[in-house]
């Protein structure tokens, strides 16, 4: 039995069209919606919150709320702009679902609110003087004290400033896990989804495109659009590591090792000529041409200490079977 | 260059300036408190002056009633016509008065929709009935508008996460939309009331008596004359500054 379940959804706002969104997020689980702008991320979340009409079924605890108004389907939002209310102050902002509705323990879910949030100093203050970070916890606290069941997160890291972004992943986790919910996340950026998923949905184009564990997904794309989506590079035919089968594969290109000499014992090893070499920081980034294929090396620099030979000469890479991720 | 520039624009708009406020200001000063006390003391004066902020009031509240739902439809949904719906709340601003005066007697004063109103009791030809509608004609457009931009201002996100805080749409639209957009309604609504003040060619096409502040003006001016009519031209433009003054200054300090 699934927590949440999205079955075939579809929803459609002037020119984009959700097709076919189907996934279950399980009870207590930290889900996160990976995608580039414009995916339709947003618009999944929204229709999970009862925001816009859709088709297909959306159930929550095996009970159909394809229909159910947003008020009672008791999620939190938060925007990746908060969306405080300017004409409420802070406290009035975190208490405004207990005009419409009953909240238990209300008075100790405040001041546990308030405390752990570190809103003390900031609570009779208006938002519009707060800073990014503060209008976040603010917008937390406010989701938090409906007593949601699912928090739904929109680019939560993407208006703070990136030097506060490992302590708000971190704290992210800590909320998720003392107030016992079923998190949503949504975000452009692998790194976030890598630290904070259980599991992951990867949404292109209005679909999704892959859904499973964090690992899993990450080092398993599942198709040619999801691996060059993920940063995969070096994604060449299997016909060059001598099979049959017209597919393809990938190499990261930390796992490739190159040599002058042909003294590499790797599974897969080839001759090529390199085309172009730039240190970085601390690594050479490699290009090498094998046969009309290019491969892409990094080397990294405490291992050689230059470009290993000149610019259009011999050169040897090889890798091993197990390094190497099929599509 | 920028120096020169800036001083042509200044003195350009300096002459603007005078010229929207000469005749006011000749207003205030050629008349001199006692005498302005005393006008405001004649009871036709006094009576039109009440009337004419009574009726102006109740055809804004009515505005207020029925043009914030229209400027939220507007402002909030895309629909089959929506523009040809502005440009029809547009237009009454954009007719004579007097024109706008015999419309409205065409379609109120008789035929089907007279007959209506009459049937439960309400006239208007020579009634303060008349009068709102005449007003409220010819000034509801600033409250739309008004209305219609402040609530294009409300980031829609405000309204989507008041929902999932548990407020029905009604609720929403009481508790987020109209505070957010309170700023542009209240201007609307002191434009409408003030437009609605000064209305004149549509309300004496309908309504003679009792007489409106505009149409005593016009009545003392052709009767009397200048120095009849002055007075109370210029009491009414100093308790219509007053109230549009100390609203707007209440308005700039809601947050």
């Amino acid at each position: 039995m699934s927590f949440l379940s999205l079955q075939a959804l579809t929803c459609n706002v002037g020119a984009f069209h959700l097709q076919d969104i189907s996934f279950d997020v399980g009870e207590g689980e930290y889900f996160v919606i990976l995608g580039h702008s414009g995916a339709g991320k947003t618009l999944i979340l929204e229709s999970i919150a009862g925001l816009h009409k859709v088709g297909g079924k959306l159930s929550f605890n095996d009970e159909d709320i394809t229909k159910k108004p947003p008020e009672h389907r008791e999620v939190g939002f938060v925007y990746q702009d908060f969306a405080l209310f300017p004409n409420l102050s802070v406290k009035e902002n975190i208490l405004f679902a207990g005009r419409y509705k009953m909240i238990d323990d209300a008075k100790a879910l405040l001041e546990d609110l308030v405390q752990f949030l570190g809103l003390e100093k900031i609570i009779d203050r208006r938002v519009e003087n707060l800073s990014g970070g503060e209008k976040q916890r603010v917008a937390i606290a406010r989701a938090i004290y409906a007593r949601p069941k699912i928090l739904l997160l929109d680019e939560p890291l993407s208006a703070i400033d990136p030097t506060f972004r490992n302590a708000i992943m971190k704290f992210l986790k800590d909320i998720h896990r003392r107030y016992s919910l079923t998190t949503l996340h949504v975000t452009h950026n692998f790194r976030e989804a890598s630290y904070l998923a259980d599991r992951i949905a990867i949404v292109m184009d209005g679909r999704v495109q892959q859904v499973g564990r964090t690992n899993e997904v990450l080092s398993h794309p599942a198709s040619l659009k999801v691996a060059e989506f993920l940063g995969f590079k070096n994604i060449l035919p299997t016909s060059l590591l001598g099979s049959d089968e017209t597919k393809l594969f990938s190499i990261d290109p930390n796992d490739i090792l190159v040599s002058k000499e042909n003294n590499l014992a790797c599974d897969f090893v080839y001759e090529g000529k390199l085309e172009e070499c730039m240190g970085i920081v601390d690594h050479f980034k490699l290009f090498i041409s094998v046969g009309e294929h290019q491969f892409f090396v990094k080397s990294l620099k405490r291992e050689h200490e230059s470009c290993v030979i000149d610019r259009g000469e011999k050169i040897v890479i090889g890798f091993w079977k197990k390094d190497v991720c099929f599509l | 260059m920028r120096n020169w520039f800036t001083a042509l624009l200044g003195l350009l708009g300096l002459v603007m300036l005078l010229f929207l406020t000469m005749p006011l200001f000749k207003m205030l000063v050629g008349n001199d408190v006692a005498t302005l006390v005393q006008t405001l003391g004649e009871a036709d004066v006094s009576a039109s002056v009440i009337l004419t902020m009574k009726v102006s009031l109740f055809s804004t509240l009515f505005a207020l009633a029925t043009g914030l739902p229209l400027a939220y439809l507007i402002a909030r949904h895309e629909f089959f016509g929506r523009s040809f719906v502005e440009t029809l709340i547009d237009i009454p601003i954009m007719i004579p008065h007097t024109a706008a005066g015999i419309a409205l007697l065409v379609a109120f004063g008789h035929g089907s929709l007279g007959g209506f109103f009459d049937a439960l009791g309400i006239k208007f030809i020579g009634t303060e009935a008349g009068i709102m509608i005449a007003m409220m004609f010819l000034s509801a457009t600033f409250l739309i508008n008004g209305a219609k931009e402040g609530f294009k201002k409300v980031d829609i996100k405000l309204e989507k996460v008041a929902r999932t805080l548990g407020a029905s749409p009604l609720k929403v639209f009481f508790a987020i939309s109209i505070p957010n957009a309170k700023k542009e309604i209240v201007n609307g609504c002191l434009m409408m009331w003030g437009r609605g003040l000064g209305e004149f060619g549509a309300v004496i096409i309908l309504v003679y008596h009792p007489m409106t502040a505009p149409v005593l003006i016009y009545d003392r001016f052709t009767s009397f004359g200048l120095s009849y009519s002055a007075p109370v031209a210029a009491v009414m433009i100093i308790l219509s500054i007053m109230v549009f003054l100390s609203v707007r200054f209440v308005n700039n300090r809601l947050r």
